[in-house]
């Protein structure tokens, strides 16, 4: 979903096609560097400020550059860029940024590099790009080469990116080069365009287990399925339905002053089947298993449902709560619930007479109580 | 007027693509329970059927389903809606045709999350200050008691009693969640004062009708005394409603929740459930966004249950509990099999009355057989032409394939069942199954609008032959008794545009050979369809319907099936037992093979 980055070296491979000299290294796999160039090599995983973290090397030769490939990876790292060092001066730095915007594309661009833009917004030109002769005419105001533009716009709009920064960007009469280059698509283009593919997205941080299940999970269902860990020793496990229902049950937490006592956030929405919430349940249990909390809860909430159906999805969900409930019932844990929709009686019902039956019962509420009833409870429970 | 007003007049006939059977059946629900007479949904896009059973009220209904747009503008050329339920990689085309094809449409919904940005800023481009389109994502657009077009409101019967959507409330829902929205209306229906309309615009980046535009809707809208707002961290549109406040573009009371506190709980920025939610810069944080609310005087609690609460002091009359009763349409259950009474089991006809024969219906028995294959009752002209098709087919001789057959399996010993069915197994393209075909023929060129030479010339060069033309023993000069007998219906008929095209097909045929006339198959399927589209009122789409349901083969099948039996009642009753070609009408002997047996 949404607007995902895509590899530095992928991004002016796009960019710059064929004539592209630089070379992709990735962990695991050798890629000869020619010994008689220069190089610039650096980590090509979307992280912000490289130089800084010391992600960068500037002028190295072909062997230093493979030696600092190794410490990086040591660091965790596992894609980097190399290319043959540009030798310029400061002054010639400039800076361009392509976004997708409702009206158009706008066009950020200053000639003026190494300003931090959002502090000097007077030295910044902002152009919208929506057709042709708007692309033409911001050549004109730019000052920048001919054909340079449309030639970036093209590309943008055929490979579904969304954001396109280069800084600096170095302009000469005999062409352009492109020194540094942050890129985002749009995931959702995927289908439409062979420039770039999922192979391409970079994973910049290290994914718990369990994202990364629920990820597995959710590239093979049309329903939405999200989890992030937040704290792995948090006292109060979610387990949410709709994208802003779920903000809204989380938002209680923050503002009884729980909100850093969650230990995940995630939804679950768009009809998933009784097997796929199944699947889902289970990853946040063995989270929530092994949290080292003193004394935790379960909240089970969400909306009123437009269509997810609550009686086959709070099938899934017991199925899940009685293969683990001998431990949750160990840990003292206990289970709230708030939630309404299509077939919400019989659903609340079922949930009703498990969660007595296995005796994990917090509380139960409907669409007649507010959405934020369960984590209430949920929270003086734990508190 | 308003476009919400305009919208509470309307016709709104809704077309959909792509299928969701519990948001389609709700839409009916709710369509019935508001009173309507029919389902505002028409037809839809969905390849490989031709109709989808759902239930209107306790009743089941067949909608159209037809594969592309330009056959939904036939269909339902006066549709104002589309429903675009798709994948979001179809979203983009199917929304743009239709609007092209319907240029009177109001609006459309798009369903599908994934719809790529380029795609949604396009449609923006191209229907945006146009057009209402909910979307992309969310769960479409409600006007209570009148429109329902998408999730909107659940799918439950039960929900649409429990958010009183029936009826006309006063608080205008908008959202960007689509689980929210439904929260809302459910809230507004607990305060008393119900929802007016709503329009979920959906947690994508790019909401094709944007959210200064649905407000824009709410202040000209006299029904609506106030708004409610859900809206989310991520984003600055919280911005658009504080500027049409304070430029006094937007005068009702704002009641707004913008809910992602719990972001500042983290040391980073996360990415909630809807694209648009991750706080990129940091007045794009739900704090930052409510105090700018607070600012121009919108009403913006801290929490959702004060939120809640401060929906009961906005104004709007408070509703009468008088929602229509779900009672009736609880345990529906689908038909399996049949969706309609064949016959009417609870009346018998009446023959004999007071020891006299009652007066009869004329062409009772086709009137009957009619009602019992369209599932009405037909005219005069209808019921006497079918009397006179079914008299003039029981037979025509002994033969025709199927009538060697019938005699032939008699003869083996067989029952009446095997022997009819072995003669009705011969019927197809070659024997009798050519009215039929014959019907589509006709029933094309004419829809097609092409003269008769250029049809000829077309079907020629494909290598097709045209069915209903053609006779072994009559000819120009020598004309069919039976097909100048049917051709006499004509007269009845103000407009008979397949008849005529039929005999103008014949005679470019004639001209090159003169037994290439209409024959009786061709002048019944002309007939019909004439019949039919005149006395009938059918459309092109129901007569295709007909053709595709074999209706024209049992023009034929039927009465010819008295004459099987009659065939196989001779043999028994004769009973001349086995029956066996003699060797001269099987063999050409060779002289050779006749020497041996000598």
């Amino acid at each position: 979903m949404a607007r995902v980055k895509i590899s530095e070296w992928k991004a002016k491979q796009i960019l710059l096609g064929e004539g592209y000299n630089g070379v992709q290294i990735r962990l695991g796999k050798k890629q000869a560097l020619s010994a008689s160039k220069k190089w610039v090599v650096k980590v090509d995983q979307g992280i912000k400020k490289r130089f800084k973290q010391g992600l960068v090397k500037v002028g190295v030769s072909a062997g230093e550059a493979v030696t600092a490939t190794k410490e990086w990876e040591k660091k965790g790292f596992t894609q980097f860029i190399a290319e043959p060092v540009f030798q310029h001066e400061n002054n010639e730095e400039q800076y361009l940024s392509l976004e997708r915007v409702r009206d158009g594309v706008r066009l950020l661009y200053t000639k003026d590099g190494g300003v931090n833009i959002e502090e000097h917004p007077d030295k910044v030109q902002m152009l919208v790009l929506s057709t042709p002769e708007s692309i033409l005419s911001a050549e004109t105001q730019t000052g920048l080469p001919h054909g340079f533009l449309v030639s970036l716009v093209e590309k943008f709009e055929k490979s579904f990116m969304t954001f396109l920064e280069i800084n600096p960007l170095v302009v000469r009469e005999n062409g352009v080069a492109l020194l540094d280059a942050a890129c985002l698509v749009d995931s959702a283009g995927a289908y439409f365009t062979r420039e770039w593919s999922e192979d391409d997205v970079v994973k910049s941080k290290a994914k718990h287990d369990v994202e990364k299940h629920v990820e597995d999970l959710a590239a093979t269902t049309p329903a939405s399925l999200k989890l992030s860990v937040l704290n792995p020793d948090g006292a109060l496990f979610l387990l949410l339905s709709g994208g802003g229902g779920s903000i809204v049950i989380a938002d209680e937490a923050q503002a009884l002053g729980a909100g850093k006592l969650l230990g995940n956030y995630g939804e679950y929405s768009g009809g998933p089947t009784r097997e796929e919430t199944y699947l889902y349940t289970k990853e946040v249990l063995a989270l929530m298993l092994d949290s080292k909390a003193k004394k935790k809860a379960l909240v089970i909430a969400g909306g009123v449902a437009n269509f997810t159906d609550i009686k086959s999805t709070f099938a899934g969900v017991i199925d899940a709560l009685s293969e683990s409930a001998e431990k949750l019932r160990k840990q003292g844990i206990k289970v709230f619930v708030r939630r309404g929709g299509p077939n919400e009686a019989a659903g609340l019902a079922h949930m009703r007479t498990f969660l007595e039956k296995e005796n994990l019962l917090g509380s139960i509420y409907s669409s007649v109580d507010p959405i934020t009833a369960a984590m209430r409870d949920a929270i003086h429970f734990i508190k | 007027m308003s476009l919400i007003e305009q919208i509470r007049k309307n016709n709104n006939g809704i077309v959909v693509a792509g299928n969701h059977p519990a948001i389609l059946q709700s839409i009916l629900d709710f369509d019935f329970l508001s009173g309507e007479t029919e389902p505002s949904v028409k037809v839809c896009l969905i390849a490989n059927r031709s109709t989808l059973k759902l239930f209107f009220g306790t009743k089941e209904v067949l909608i159209p389903c037809v594969k592309d747009m330009a056959a939904a503008l036939i269909v339902a050329p006066e549709a104002q809606w589309l429903l675009n339920l798709q994948s979001g990689r179809r979203v983009f085309e199917t929304t743009n045709l239709f609007f092209q094809l319907f240029p009177k449409a109001l609006g459309a919904h798009v369903f599908a999350e994934n719809v790529p940005e380029k795609h949604a800023t396009d449609l923006i481009a191209l229907w945006g200050d146009k057009k209402i389109i909910a979307g992309p994502s969310g769960v479409g657009i409600l006007v209570s008691g009148v429109l329902k077009l998408g999730a909107s409101g659940g799918v439950g019967l039960a929900q649409i009693a429990q958010g009183k959507l029936t009826q006309k409330g006063s608080l205008a829902v908008v959202s960007t969640s689509g689980g929210v929205t439904n929260e809302l209306i459910v809230a507004t229906a607990h305060s008393g004062k119900g929802t007016s309309f709503s329009l979920s615009i959906g947690g994508d980046r790019f909401p094709i009708t944007s959210l200064s535009r649905v407000l824009e809707l709410a202040q000209e809208d006299s029904q609506t005394k106030a708004v409610v707002y859900f809206g989310e961290l991520g984003g600055v549109d919280e911005y658009e409603i504080a500027d049409l406040v304070r430029t006094k573009k937007l005068t009702k009371p704002v009641l707004a929740y913008v809910a992602g506190t719990i972001d500042e709980a983290f040391e980073e920025r996360m990415q909630f459930g809807h694209a648009k939610a991750l706080v990129a810069r940091n007045d794009e944080s739900a704090r930052a966004k409510r105090d700018a609310l607070h600012a121009v005087g919108v009403i913006a609690p801290e929490t959702f249950p004060e939120f809640l609460e401060a929906m009961k002091s906005l104004p709007g009359e408070v509703l009468e509990d008088v929602s229509a009763s779900i009672t009736p349409l609880m345990n529906r259950a689908k038909s399996i099999l049949s969706t309609r009474e064949i016959v009417d089991l609870e009346s018998t006809p009446e023959y004999v009355s007071g020891k006299k024969l009652a007066k009869s219906q004329s062409y009772a028995f086709a009137r009957a057989t009619l009602s019992a294959l369209l599932g009405r009752d037909v005219s005069d002209v209808t019921a006497a032409f079918t009397e006179s098709i079914l008299t003039q087919l029981i037979d025509h001789g002994g033969h025709v394939s199927g009538a060697v057959n019938t005699m032939v399996t008699a003869r083996a010993g067989k029952d009446l069942v095997s022997s009819l069915v072995a003669g009705l197994l011969t019927v197809g393209p070659r024997f009798g199954g050519a009215i039929n075909e014959s019907a589509r023929t006709w029933l094309r060129g004419v829809a097609a609008g092409k003269d008769a030479k250029t049809f000829v010339e077309e079907e020629t060069r494909a290598g097709r032959l045209i069915l209903g033309i053609g006779h072994r023993k009559y000819r120009v000069g020598v004309p069919d008794p039976r097909v100048e007998e049917l051709s006499r219906f004509a007269s009845l008929l103000k407009k008979h545009p397949h008849y005529d095209f039929a005999r103008a097909v014949e005679k470019i045929m004639t001209g090159k050979q003169g037994t290439l006339i209409l024959n009786v198959d061709g002048a019944i399927a002309s007939l019909t369809l004439d019949i039919l589209t005149e006395c009938e009122g059918l459309t092109h789409r129901e007569l295709t319907s007909l053709i595709d349901a074999e209706f024209f083969n049992a023009l034929f099948v039927i009465p010819r099936s008295i004459g099987f039996i009659a065939h196989f009642m001779e043999q028994k009753q004769n009973d001349e037992g086995l029956f066996r070609l003699p060797d001269e009408l099987l063999f050409v002997h060779s002289d050779k093979k006749q020497k041996k047996r000598k």
